[in-house]
């Protein structure tokens, strides 16, 4: 039991508290990812015992995806990509005045999403891990697809220019070297754009900059608080509201969790899927400020950092970039993820589950903070706060990969952003389709490297299968319902 | 006034001899950048910390690792060849600065860098899962050869270092390089590995460094190595040279400055990474990320990157990935 003690030690619990303010930082930063913020912490953790730098790990990645939706509430900037879907409802519902109740819906989602998902992890992990092994590149382009055809449930009312936006996005996301030949397309010569464009700063200006944009030119008054903020955190609607949606709140997180633990996607993917879901069941409500679509992305994202974790140490493979940079510091440590980490190093292991649920609790303070800090930011005057998202929007975009190209791209985005919302053209589908745009192709055409060009396994794999009905029904499932509902009433006519 | 101005300008020229002068002996008196060309927290970055740490102990002046990434390592490298000529841009050089130009990625060649010294050397393995049927690398082989185009291969993106080690063993074996299919992986070996234990892919040709954990946690079984020498992490896996296949490949990391750098300083620098490369804290770290230790000094260094460009090459072009000038 003692080691059990060990993990609220001050040379534990410290570092831990640190790094949890670190992640809300990081978090909050448009462009300062995460997996940056995991990245700069582990040469600190080399000289600490393993669970302290393990702790901090995972305080600051728990934190960051977190503190992510706070601007992506106030500003629509997504803090991390994680955040993008959390953009949609949390910033209609800021609009309307509810930010509090919004962030307040949100801290909480997170940490019961991650609770749901540490809990899984501790209980299922390996049986788990395994089911996720079975996902090869057939599994994920029906996953990516899936994803992808909630471009059309979220540009629906607009569905020609929400498509004609997504399909710009793929064309975007065919730049850069295809894996599957080595040679370089769509790049004109300019080395920077070899890996593509870097999804981060074309997000940021295609949410953050367009905004500011479109702040300015429709003259809003500068000197006026940019955020009207309600002071107090609405914990009581917040827990009604929650209690209501209880089930969403399950739902996503189980499907984060799931997400998560499939080493072929993360935390972005599993809002978004877990966004569209709700969308999907819901029809028109969400996406004009519901809580809905608050709940589903924000309990998804954070289910999802606990889920990358169940291949990370059943298997010792990633579950996502973090986790990838986990493993390398774990053979630092000592230590040796996979399954025989059950057995020698099981008490470490119990410790790191204890860590990660402390976490949880602890989000709670730590989110607290970070909302009353950036509530504080976002009403001071219009003019002030503009600057300082321009200005951080290039400091976060350079920072990436120390790109100035990337500041450019950035900006170039903050361009298309705005006529495209200037012509009601939905920027979401396009964001959606950069994300799974590679995703998809990649796991198409190596799929059919496999398979010398057969179509088949797509369908005749259970999964690949179970996958392909499940779209069809989810597009064509409201349709088949009111045709029945018609039947019906004509029968009884 | 003016003439104040005058003798300002002056004097300061006069000191411009005494300064530059000095800078040589006194290398560095201020922060150094170190480039890493790929990302934070993979391989190259954690050995490319080290060094910067070491090297600020050694000089008391900050080392700075700063990642540029992008353009499959072309972005970094470039960045890297391409700074001022005097010590205060250092470059972690890898593998791909002898192949991307060959692919056409690139303009830039090996030619663009002086040469610091080699600190590491990871050679490929081949890897199959712990319940594959092959026992050795011989049973793999012939039955590759009975059924051509039945067996997939991974470990990196089209073009990369292991899809190039496995055309070069394939070849010096004397089977036909599509006899097996090449999958293509975005993410590297980590990817690769989860293909592997997922029992979707075969055989996967990354390094024994990468592949090692799983090995070891009894998830996969390596059947050779391919370098001169047995390498000591893994004792027991032969070299294909002892199994009659002439090949060696593998990846390897070191430091280059822009070519024109001042002998002196190029000098001062590649004597701190060879010591920094054969003290007992470099070791310790190495081992426990799975590293191999190779230290080339920078001449040596130069000649081995130069018959790397050739010989990557001759593999392209089996591979069908050089680009026609």
């Amino acid at each position: 039991m003692s080691y059990f003690f060990e993990i609220l030690s001050p040379d534990v619990i410290f570092p831990l508290f640190l790094a949890m303010t670190f992640g809300i930082f990081v978090g909050a930063m448009p462009g300062l990812t995460a997996t940056m913020a995991v990245a700069l912490i582990i040469p600190l953790t080399y000289y600490m015992k393993p669970i302290a730098g393990l702790a901090m790990v995972i305080g600051v990645s728990f934190t960051a995806i977190f503190a992510g939706d706070i601007p992506a509430t106030f500003l629509r900037i997504p803090g991390t990509p994680a955040s993008g879907a959390a953009t949609l409802d949390g910033f209609e519902m800021c609009k309307k005045g509810k930010a509090q109740l919004a962030l307040t819906l949100d801290l909480f989602c997170s940490a019961i999403g991650g609770i749901i998902g540490v809990l899984i992890l501790i209980m299922i992990a390996p049986p788990l891990a395994k089911a996720a092994l079975s996902f090869t590149n057939f599994e994920y382009f029906w996953l990516g697809i899936f994803g992808l055809s909630m471009a059309a449930v979220l540009s629906r009312g607009n569905t020609v220019k929400g498509l004609l936006s997504a399909l710009f996005g793929l064309l975007i996301s065919t730049i850069g070297i295809d894996v599957s030949t080595g040679y370089p397309r769509f790049t004109f010569g300019i080395m920077d754009l070899m890996d593509g464009v870097s999804f981060i700063p074309a997000m940021i200006g295609l949410f953050g900059i367009s905004e500011v944009l479109k702040k300015l030119s429709l003259g809003e008054k500068m000197e006026l608080p940019s955020v009207k903020v309600d002071t107090r955190l609405k914990v009581w609607e917040a827990l009604r509201t929650m209690f209501k949606y209880k089930f969403i709140i399950l739902r996503s997180a189980l499907i984060g969790t799931f997400i998560g633990a499939l080493p072929g996607s993360g935390a972005d993917i599993a809002a978004w899927v877990s966004y569209g879901v709700e969308k999907n069941m819901a029809r028109d409500e969400i996406g004009t400020g519901s809580p809905r679509g608050v709940i589903a992305p924000t309990s998804a994202n954070n289910a999802a950092i606990g889920g990358s974790w169940i291949p990370a140490l059943s298997l010792g493979l990633p579950g996502d970039s973090i986790t990838a940079i986990v493993l390398g510091a774990m053979l630092m440590y000592g230590l040796k993820p996979g399954p025989l980490i059950f057995t020698e190093s099981k008490e470490l292991v119990y410790q790191l589950f204890a860590v990660a649920v402390l976490v949880q609790i602890l989000l709670l303070p730590a989110g607290w903070i970070g909302i009353r800090v950036f509530s504080y930011l976002v009403s001071l005057r219009m003019g002030v706060v503009m600057a300082a998202v321009v200005l951080f929007s290039i400091i976060g975009s350079y920072a990436l990969r120390n790109s100035y190209f990337d500041v450019g791209l950035m900006m170039f985005f903050g361009l298309l952003g705005y006529a495209m919302e200037r012509i009601n053209m939905p920027i979401a589908p396009m964001v959606l389709a950069l994300i799974l745009g590679r995703m998809i192709e990649d796991n198409l055409r190596v799929g059919l490297i496999k398979t010398d060009g057969s179509y088949l396994p797509f369908f005749t794999r259970p999964i690949s299968l179970a996958l392909f009905i499940f779209i069809v029904l989810s597009l064509a499932g409201p349709y088949i319902f009111s045709f029945v509902r018609e039947l019906k009433k004509k029968a009884s006519d | 006034m003016r003439r104040l101005l005058w003798i300002a300008v002056l004097v300061a020229f006069a000191f411009i001899p005494v300064l530059s002068a000095s800078a040589w002996a006194a290398y560095p008196e201020k922060p150094v950048t170190v480039i890493c060309p790929w990302g934070a927290g993979g391989g190259t970055d954690r050995l490319a910390r080290f060094l910067a740490d070491e090297l600020s102990k050694k000089f008391g002046q900050p080392f700075t690792v700063v990642n540029k990434t992008g353009g499959a390592g072309a972005v970094g490298h470039a960045a890297g060849a391409y700074a001022p000529p005097d010590g205060y841009t250092i470059t972690i050089v890898t593998l791909e600065l002898a192949t991307m130009h060959w692919m056409g990625l690139t303009d830039l060649t090996y030619e663009a860098f002086d040469y610091v010294a080699q600190v590491n050397e990871d050679p490929a393995g081949v890897t199959v899962r712990a319940d594959a049927p092959w026992k050795t690398l011989k049973e793999l082989l012939d039955d590759i050869k009975a059924n051509p185009g039945k067996y997939l291969f991974s470990g990196v993106a089209a073009g990369g270092i292991w899809d190039l080690a496995r055309i070069g063993m394939l070849h010096a074996a004397g089977i036909p390089v599509d006899a097996v299919k090449w999958i293509p992986s975005t993410t590297g070996a980590a990817q690769a590995l989860t293909e592997l234990l997922g029992g979707h892919i075969h055989v996967v040709t990354c390094s024994l460094a990468e592949a090692g954990p799983y090995i070891k946690s009894g998830q996969a079984r390596a059947l050779a190595v391919m370098a001169d020498e047995r390498i000591p992490a893994f004792p027991d896996v032969p070299t294909l040279k002892e199994l009659g296949i002439n090949w060696s490949a593998g990846t390897w990391r070191g430091v280059g400055v822009p070519k024109g750098t001042p002998e002196e300083i190029r000098k001062k620098l590649e004597d701190a990474v060879v010591e920094i490369a054969n003290s007992e804290a470099f070791k310790k770290f190495m081992e426990t990320n799975g590293f191999g230790i190779k230290i080339r000094r920078g001449e040596e260094f130069r000649k081995f990157v130069e018959e790397q460009d050739k010989a990557w090459k001759t593999v392209l072009e089996l591979g069908g990935y050089l680009k026609k000038k």
